[in-house]
């Protein structure tokens, strides 16, 4: 397995606080590796070093090698518009820029001197089919770019990076602005692509991680804890603090055995109808209602635990909604 | 109750004539210049007036003409030397300069919109005139067109009007296109730069495009400031009453007209009317000015949201 990116003792601090510590890592070619941790452990700043973007942060100091194709990015001498173009970004939330689709996917090439028409549509063409947006789009092509669905808009900030022809991808947690279809597109154009580019993608997300990578590296407060291929992390992981990570998380994103909605019913109603519906499940396994009255965010609960059941969590999901989870019991 | 109900409507009705009143000051002003230079208008006819450039206020001539141009001359020239640089400091400030510099430089910049414009003036008497006065015979000699001076420059002239008054909008259109390009979200810079854009390539396609309508905004308001700026004006621009063929002439703008001559020699018939008449067209272009930017605003915004 050859590395495309070679990390070696990188450190990184943030005014006086150090935000990665000697990090010594290889990222395989054309896979994908996800960088997985909890929030604030160093993930993006470590896929910010790669592009040098860590550069636009105030007071953001850097040491260490990475190497990319035998060249040293972190190196202050060399042409970091090379290197940024090498790497196509993909950010946590989708920022097309302020002109039409088309212009968006151009935006790339036209900075390198393509200013061929026909080339331009070629191209724009090319890597929007890539992206999966090419359908959607070919009839609006010139109109604004923020008009798109945010799902949308991420996969036209895919095209976009794509079309600057990279090798590696870097996902900053694509989906994290996503809905769950959305987001799904999204993994599967990644998924597409990872036989002719390197992709990296930070992602806090498991399960997102176990779908898509064979390389998992994993941080925790700035220092590199585990990494190896996804079989090895997940089915094996070799440190206590990577098993208490992925089993942590898996815990938390329970996962149910039934759903009902009960949305729009008003009290004594949406109580009866939890209770139906627990009735049919086995013991120990888990209902998850959706319940938007409020008397019924405090009351089902409480009667369920009366029953005899176990609630595990309630939690507001949007401005109306909230979630239920509850384990039968008898 | 009673009183405090009273009190509130009381207080409603008293701050709604005060919207009123301030809303159509603007009306009464312009109708109260109307019916002031109505005799004017009434012995001479509009096109006289304003395309005539002889100004006998003796022998009854009134013609505006020289004053129109003066204005308009000193404004633009003045808009030439402020716009590129105010602007390209502003980028400067906004895009690459470090942080202690630019928290050490803009408060400069906003001091220098405090400067009393009479300051401003003396200092174009002592500083920016005798330097016009010693470089004008040297470029005059070129023979370039609109650069011309036949022997002797005093100084006081279009250009040094126009220094001065560049030099007083700098700070509105650097501010204003400083906050206006630091708003623009640092997504939009992330996404450019991240496509292998230099920073130049990255204000000048993706920053700019959304900071436009607003460093547009920031140059009209200079623009208006410039056009009804009278005192620092007056003070080196020469006053001659002539229509300017070179920058290194003197020129007579509208307000510095009304500023030297109203008060004075008031029993020449027609005089006082005919000032007004001046301060009617300098009005009733400072607002057809600021329409037509509005305008200019609301079609570049609109382009915007639609693409």
């Amino acid at each position: 397995m050859k590395n495309h990116i070679s990390i070696r003792n990188v450190n990184a601090f943030y005014g006086e606080h150090q935000a990665l510590k000697d990090i010594t890592v290889g990222i395989p070619e054309k896979q994908i590796t996800a960088i997985i941790g909890p929030s604030g452990c160093g993930k993006s700043t470590l896929l910010k070093c790669f592009n040098r973007l860590i550069d636009l942060t105030d007071g953001a100091r850097v040491s260490g090698k990475i190497i990319v194709d035998g060249m040293d990015v972190l190196d202050g001498s060399i042409d970091v518009t090379e290197v940024r173009r090498r790497m196509g970004l993909l950010p946590q939330k989708p920022n097309p820029l302020p002109m039409s689709i088309y212009d968006n996917v151009a935006y790339g090439p036209r900075l390198h001197g393509t200013a061929d028409k026909k080339k331009l549509d070629q191209t724009v063409e090319k890597y929007l089919k890539i992206a999966g947006l090419w359908e959607e789009v070919k009839d609006r092509l010139k109109s604004p770019a923020n008009k798109l669905s945010i799902g949308q808009q991420q996969r036209l900030c895919l095209a976009r990076g794509l079309a600057v022809e990279p090798e590696i991808i870097l996902c900053d947690e694509p989906t994290s602005a996503l809905d769950p279809v959305s987001s799904q597109h999204i993994e599967q154009q990644l998924l597409k692509l990872k036989n002719d580019y390197t992709i990296v993608i930070v992602t806090h997300n498991i399960h997102q991680a176990i779908r898509l990578a064979d390389y998992v590296i994993h941080l925790y407060l700035g220092e590199l804890v585990e990494h190896g291929t996804a079989n090895e992390v997940f089915e094996n992981p070799k440190e206590e603090r990577t098993r208490a990570y992925i089993n942590g998380t898996l815990v938390t994103d329970m996962k149910t055995d039934s759903e009902v909605n009960l949305k729009g019913n008003v009290c004594p109603f949406n109580f009866v109808y939890a209770k139906q519906a627990l009735h049919t499940l086995e013991k120990g396994k888990i209902l998850k209602l959706i319940v938007d009255d409020p008397t019924a965010v405090i009351e089902v609960p409480r009667g369920m635990e009366a029953d005899g059941h176990e609630v595990l969590s309630v939690k507001q999901v949007n401005k109306t909604d909230w979630e239920i989870m509850i384990r039968k019991n008898e | 109750m009673q009183i405090r109900r009273f009190k509130d409507v009381l207080a409603g009705r008293f701050m709604l004539a005060a919207a009123f009143f301030s809303s159509i000051l603007v009306f009464i002003i312009a109708i109260a210049l109307y019916l002031r230079s109505k005799p004017i208008l009434e012995a001479k006819s509009l096109g006289d007036l304003l395309l005539g450039s002889t100004w006998m206020p003796f022998q009854g001539e009134f013609g505006f003409y020289p004053f129109i141009l003066g204005t308009l001359y000193v404004t633009a020239l003045a808009m030439v030397f402020a716009v590129p640089l105010s602007i390209l400091s502003a980028i400067y400030l906004a895009e690459y300069a470090h942080e202690n510099a630019r928290a050490r430089i803009l408060p400069m910049i906003d001091l220098l919109a405090g400067i009393p414009p009479v300051v401003y003036g003396v200092w174009g008497v002592l500083a920016v005139v005798p330097l016009i006065s010693d470089i004008a015979p040297v470029i005059g000699k070129l023979g370039i067109p609109f650069l011309s001076m036949e022997s002797y420059s005093t100084g006081y002239s279009l250009l040094a009007g126009s220094i001065v008054l560049a030099i007083m909008v700098f700070p509105i259109i650097i501010s204003i296109s400083e906050q206006v390009l630091r708003a623009v979200p640092f997504e939009v810079r992330e996404a450019s730069l991240s496509l292998g854009a230099t920073r130049w390539q990255t204000i000048k396609h993706a920053v700019m495009r959304i900071a436009y309508p607003g460093i547009a905004a920031a140059v009209i308001l200079g623009f208006s400031r410039a056009f009804g700026e009278t005192m620092a004006v007056l003070m080196v621009v020469g006053n001659v009453p002539i229509v300017p063929s070179s920058i290194f002439d003197s020129a007579y703008p509208l307000p510095a007209l009304i500023a030297n001559n109203y008060g004075e020699m008031m029993s020449i018939p027609l005089y006082d009317s005919a000032l007004l008449l001046a301060a009617l067209i300098l009005m009733l272009v400072i607002l057809f000015f600021t329409l037509a930017a509005r305008l200019i605003l609301v079609r570049i915004e609109r382009r915007m949201t639609n693409g």
